[in-house]
């Protein structure tokens, strides 16, 4: 057995301390540890370990009312015939990688437009990060309202401009619904990035803007070659953490569309939920089959996106 | 303490605690209870009062009474009662079989007088000789219209109430010339709506039984009869019969729609219509002295039977097979379910229900309107149940997205809306 760690006080006399102190997480206890971890440890068991467990579980069962079945892999073989479904993760994909693309740009551009110092600064950073604190069924239903082919204001204006032409049914067209909740997304989530951004641009190195300036850099220029490549693992950490949440989407797209019109805004989460719920069936093995293949493929696309993306930085989200 | 004293004592311990226990045993039963109609005040009081009654008559038993909508309802029991936390009772409709074939359901043979329900009710929710559930709600599919506009536009309805497939189309040209929006119509937030219009053509096109066929996948969307209703169909489409929010406007704005601003020509819907259209102006419903009359849907060319329409039971009430207060449960259903209290929903809600009924006793402020539906009822075939009440899982959702929405909305030729149908239904 090794010796216990010794400390000499001042007094010169060697004391023998316990082999793991409060004072040092590293060194405490096991029942410390426990007494620590074991509240997380049972909410991420119960909540996130179990659930997921589970789900891969029954997605090799039909359920039916209290019965299940073991089927194999039936399911999944199902899965892969199911055109529904992959129109749902062609429509997901869709929203994952070009989604972001608009989110990120928007938020940066906003962030510029406050650091460059626009008129009503202060006004338009509160007013532009509030919808970001709007629950997303009130933000769908704000712009349902201004979607609305009638009187919604969206072609209100355009009838107003003389282009009452381009006045649409914007979420009952098949080739504009998609597009029509993006933007909806966009127009939630840009505070946040602009957020983030601003932040961001205010924590870079001031000597190199300065050099920048001393240099005659242009406003263009410095953009270009000094804000946005400082601001990279930045960019990049949004666009992850919005690939990832838009991999899940689902509460707007249901309260809007609920899928439709021909499935044209069928996300794999709103097909989950209509499988699990909306098919007049209890079965839950389906679904979980869904659900399983999808966090499969969540998890390989952020390891993938991390490798292509983020491989020069440290990427943190 | 004296001997008397502790026997005193003794005695009113006793006496106290046979007293609690006759307390405790006088303890009224709590049920819970889901209905639907939180927006429909008629049906909201019509359930209010059923319940009132229950309890004033049954001290032993109260009743957790909460309104919520209906997709609500289904989406909180489907999880509620796979863990054993359903209410003793739930609003339910038959197109949700899955509660019955998964067990969830009591029957309620043992509670209720079934003698008391309309015998063409009992068997949507009949299985295996059992009856599960109480239909309080049953309805017709209507063609509501604006007589005022419909003059308007130059068209007399004929005495039969019924026009044709040419005079139809006649009537949706005229309107769209007029800039009156012939139907009023909207699929924002329910399933079939947009699939009535359509349905209502093909039952009178093709009769009962070649109907329940194509509803059971047992008929191709291309059969020549079929293709012929969904053919002039697509004609009212693209005259212009749906309002252009066709796709989002909701239930509620289609009614607004029909009775208010900005006006349609006609309004097919359930006769539950009465719903939402007989509340107080002020909280959206008609206004006062609306020109409403009730036509027959069109009759087809060559049709097997212009006077068939659809039937069906919609609101019901169901027991939850695992509800530990049945014997409660069972009270409330038996005293809902009465003679009494389906002459009294007719009266007050203006709709038909699976309750047997004594007409000499309802007392209606719509007494017009129920003359007019009851001679637009009156020598008809009725077809029972809607096409949701066939379709099941995919071909469900296929009609959802197809009949209701894509097809009605102009999206979706004849031969790819026919295509979709029968990958999704016909049986193989």
């Amino acid at each position: 057995m090794p010796d216990a760690p010794t400390l000499t006080t001042d007094s010169g006399k060697a004391r023998a301390f316990p082999r793991a102190t409060l004072a040092d997480p590293r060194r405490a206890t096991r029942l410390v540890l426990a007494i620590f971890l074991g509240p997380g440890l049972l909410v991420y068991c119960g909540l996130t370990a179990y659930p997921a467990f589970r789900t891969i579980y029954d997605s090799f069962f039909t359920i039916e009312g209290l019965d299940a079945t073991f089927v194999g892999l039936a399911n999944y073989r199902d899965l892969m015939g199911d055109e529904t479904f992959w129109v749902a993760v062609r429509n997901t994909f869709v929203w994952s990688f070009v989604a972001p693309v608009l989110d990120v740009a928007t938020g940066l551009l906003l962030a510029l437009a406050l650091y460059a110092g626009v008129p009503f600064a202060r006004f338009l950073r509160v007013a532009w990060f509030t919808p970001v604190l709007l629950s997303y069924v009130v933000v769908a239903i704000l712009w349902m309202w201004i979607y609305n082919y009638d009187w919604g204001v969206l072609n209100v204006l355009l009838r107003a401009v003389g282009l009452g032409d381009l006045a649409s049914s914007w979420l009952g067209d098949p080739k504009l619904a998609l597009g029509a909740v993006i933007v909806t997304h966009a127009w939630k989530w840009a505070g946040f990035n602009m957020v983030v951004c601003l932040a961001a641009i205010h924590s870079l190195p001031k000597e190199v803007l300065e050099a920048a300036d001393l240099d005659n850099c242009g406003w263009g220029a410095k953009l270009r070659y000094i804000i946005i490549p400082l601001l990279r693992p930045t960019l990049l950490s949004l666009y992850i953490l919005s690939f990832i949440g838009k991999m899940k989407v689902f509460d707007l797209v249901w309260i809007m569309t609920q899928g439709g019109p021909l499935w044209a805004t069928e996300t794999v989460s709103t097909y989950v939920y209509k499988r699990a719920f909306n098919w007049n069936t209890f079965d839950l093995g389906y679904p979980s089959a869904i659900a399983t293949v999808w966090f499969l493929v969540v998890c390989v696309s952020v390891i993938i996106l991390n490798r292509v993306l983020g491989s020069r930085e440290r990427l943190e989200y | 303490m004296t001997k008397f004293g502790r026997v005193g004592a003794a005695v009113a311990v006793a006496a106290g605690i046979g007293w609690s226990g006759h307390a405790f045993a006088q303890e009224p039963t709590q049920i819970t209870m889901w209905s639907n109609w939180p927006d429909e005040p008629a049906k909201k009081e019509w359930v209010t009062a059923r319940v009132k009654d229950f309890e004033a008559a049954n001290k032993q038993c109260t009743v957790k009474l909460s309104f919520i909508p209906k997709a609500d309802i289904y989406t909180q029991a489907k999880s509620a009662v796979r863990t054993g936390q359903a209410p003793d009772i739930f609003y339910m409709e038959p197109d949700q079989p899955e509660f019955l074939a998964g067990g969830f359901l009591e029957p309620l043979d043992s509670y209720v007088d079934l003698k008391n329900l309309e015998d063409w009710a009992k068997p949507a929710w009949t299985s295996n000789g059992k009856v599960y559930g109480v239909p309080v709600e049953a309805y017709t599919v209507e063609l509501y219209y604006n007589k005022d506009l419909v003059k308007k536009v130059g068209v007399d309805v004929p005495a039969s109430f019924q026009l044709t497939q040419a005079q139809f189309t006649d009537l949706v040209k005229k309107g769209v010339a007029a800039g009156i929006t012939p139907v009023s119509q909207g699929v924002g937030d329910r399933p079939f709506p947009g699939g009535q219009l359509l349905f209502e053509s093909l039952l009178r096109k093709l009769g009962p039984d070649d109907y329940k066929k194509l509803l059971s996948g047992e008929l191709s969307f291309k059969d020549p009869r079929v293709q012929d209703v969904m053919t002039w169909m697509k004609g009212l489409v693209e005259a212009g019969a749906y309002p252009k929010s066709f796709s989002t406007l909701k239930l509620g704005e289609s009614h607004f729609y029909f009775y208010n601003t900005p006006g349609a020509l006609t309004f097919p819907d359930p006769s539950w219509f009465t719903g939402r259209a007989f509340a107080p102006p002020e909280k959206g419903g008609m206004p006062v002295g609306f020109p409403l009359g009730i036509m027959k849907f069109p009759a087809m060319d060559k049709g097997a039977c212009p006077d068939c329409k659809t039937l069906a039971v919609a609101g019901s009430f169901v027991m939850y097979s695992k509800s530990k207060n049945k014997d409660c449960a069972g009270a409330l259903l038996k005293s809902m379910a009465t003679v009494d209290n389906g002459t009294k929903w007719i009266g007050e809600v203006s709709l038909q229900s699976g309750l047997k009924s004594d007409p000499a006793k309802i007392v209606s402020e719509h007494k017009d309107y129920f003359t007019e539906l009851n001679a637009r009822n009156s020598g008809v075939t009725y077809f029972f149940g809607t096409p949701l009440l066939y379709y099941r899982a995919k071909c469900a959702d296929t009609y959802v997205q197809v009949m209701n929405n894509a097809f009605p909305a102009g999206l979706l030729s004849v031969q790819d809306a026919a295509e979709k149908m029968d990958a999704a239904c016909l049986k193989k």
